[in-house]
């Protein structure tokens, strides 16, 4: 079984703000831009119930109540948003393929980390896919390691 | 005959001073550019050195926003005029994002290769290093002083200086002799034990096709003299301070410079 889950700030995001601002040099005004961190679970029964999120939640370099917001979540990209995702090319990944800030979580066979980036628009509706494509090949992507996935 | 150097400034940079301090000792007249400057202001250099540190904190990846900063205009100008462009550390990594290096069709704004997370830790490191130049001099005015297969001394200081590209553009890297220096012991031997970083192909760092714009990940600024040294000569001046403040193996980089500029001593 596959589970998503995305942990976002809720207090201002610096890098989105400055995102956002590059996309606006770049011929991209007026782009409302979202990041979160987003863990795509592979997980065996043990993995299935809300005790997972309970792990994630405890993990302090991950999570931090006072400003993350963690949320399970639909398991492809939504419209307006972009994965951006590491090609490894013969590196090993810092956390490994079973381990999340150094540690693993009960019932989890795999683990992949994306930034997710969400784009808007001016009145919160999400961004159109030619935005999105545009926003991605110009800055959100490096396609020499960074693999972009949209819907 | 001096020649003026802008060495830019991006709200994070960190190196700029001893970058100065290096372009100022090889005889160059050097200027910290801040990234608020009037472009034209900016325009009126000889030559550009793009030093390391963590420009816009290195939000989104390492290099990317300041690559589109509009302070890159200048360089890009500059590089397209065949004006020497350096960069190092930080400074290579915008290169690369900014599609300057190693422009394998000739300059674009993507990007066709990254210095990527470290490996196999994906940590940040810091380690005395040595360079050895991988093309032979003449096929960079940045480089044209330099002996063949010389070797620099420098220090590798960075979380994502592991050179990345699809395999085809690794090959195309070898094959069109892009790449500038690999990592290399004191006497100039390679293997994959002494590359700090998992960098492809062991690079150190990529040179455009023209040769005059360079991207080199490790520091040579910080092994300029005899005190910064990380190997055996510093511990042979201890006590002799003219030894100890003599110039060391990484003002060649700069030498370089000066000498592809006409000027310098």
């Amino acid at each position: 079984m596959i589970r998503c889950v995305e942990i976002t700030l809720s207090i201002p995001d610096n890098e989105a703000e400055t995102a956002a601002e590059t996309l606006a040099r770049l011929g991209l005004p007026g782009t409302a831009l979202v990041r979160g961190d987003l863990y795509r679970l592979d997980v065996e029964a043990a993995g299935e119930g809300p005790d997972l999120l309970d792990a994630l939640r405890r993990i302090e370099p991950l999570f931090n109540p006072n400003k993350h917001v963690l949320r399970e979540r639909g398991t492809q990209p939504e419209a307006g948003e972009v994965w951006i995702h590491e090609i490894a090319h013969g590196a090993a990944p810092a956390d490994g393929p079973v381990r999340i800030a150094g540690r693993t979580l009960p019932g989890v066979r795999r683990i992949e980390r994306f930034t997710v980036w969400r784009l808007g628009d001016a009145a919160g509706a999400p961004a159109a896919d030619d935005i999105v494509v545009r926003a991605t090949e110009t800055l959100l992507c490096n396609p020499a390691f960074q693999v972009a996935t949209t819907r | 005959m001096s020649a003026r150097v802008a060495v830019m400034v991006f709200p994070g940079t960190n190196s700029e001073e001893e970058t100065q301090r290096a372009c100022l000792a090889a005889g160059l007249e050097a200027e910290l550019v801040h990234w608020s400057w009037a472009l034209d202001r900016a325009r009126a250099f000889d030559a550009y050195v793009l030093p390391g540190g963590f420009a816009y904190e290195d939000r989104v990846r390492a290099g990317a926003i300041a690559a589109h900063d509009r302070l890159m205009q200048p360089v890009r100008e500059a590089a397209a005029a065949g004006k020497p462009v350096l960069g190092i550390c930080n400074g290579a990594q915008i290169l690369l994002e900014a599609g300057l290096v190693p422009a394998l069709d000739g300059a674009t704004d993507r990007p066709q290769a990254a210095f990527a997370r470290n490996a196999p830790l994906g940590k940040y490191r810091s380690t005395h290093v040595y360079v050895k130049l991988a093309l032979p001099p003449e096929a960079s005015a940045l480089t044209a002083g330099f002996e063949a297969h010389a070797v620099l001394p420098a220090w590798a200081s960075h979380g994502e200086g592991r050179l990345a590209a699809a395999d085809a553009v690794l090959e195309r890297l070898e094959r069109e002799a892009r790449l500038a220096f690999v990592y290399c012991d004191a006497n100039g031997n390679v293997s994959p034990a002494v590359v700090p970083n998992g960098s492809a192909l062991g690079a150190a760092g990529l040179i455009n096709g023209p040769g005059n714009v360079l991207a080199l990940m490790p520091h040579a600024e910080r092994d300029a003299w005899t005190y910064m040294h990380g190997g055996a000569a510093r511990e042979a001046a201890r006590g002799d301070a003219a030894a100890m403040l003599a110039p060391s193996g990484g003002i060649a980089l700069f030498r370089g410079l000066a000498r592809a500029l006409g000027a310098g001593r």
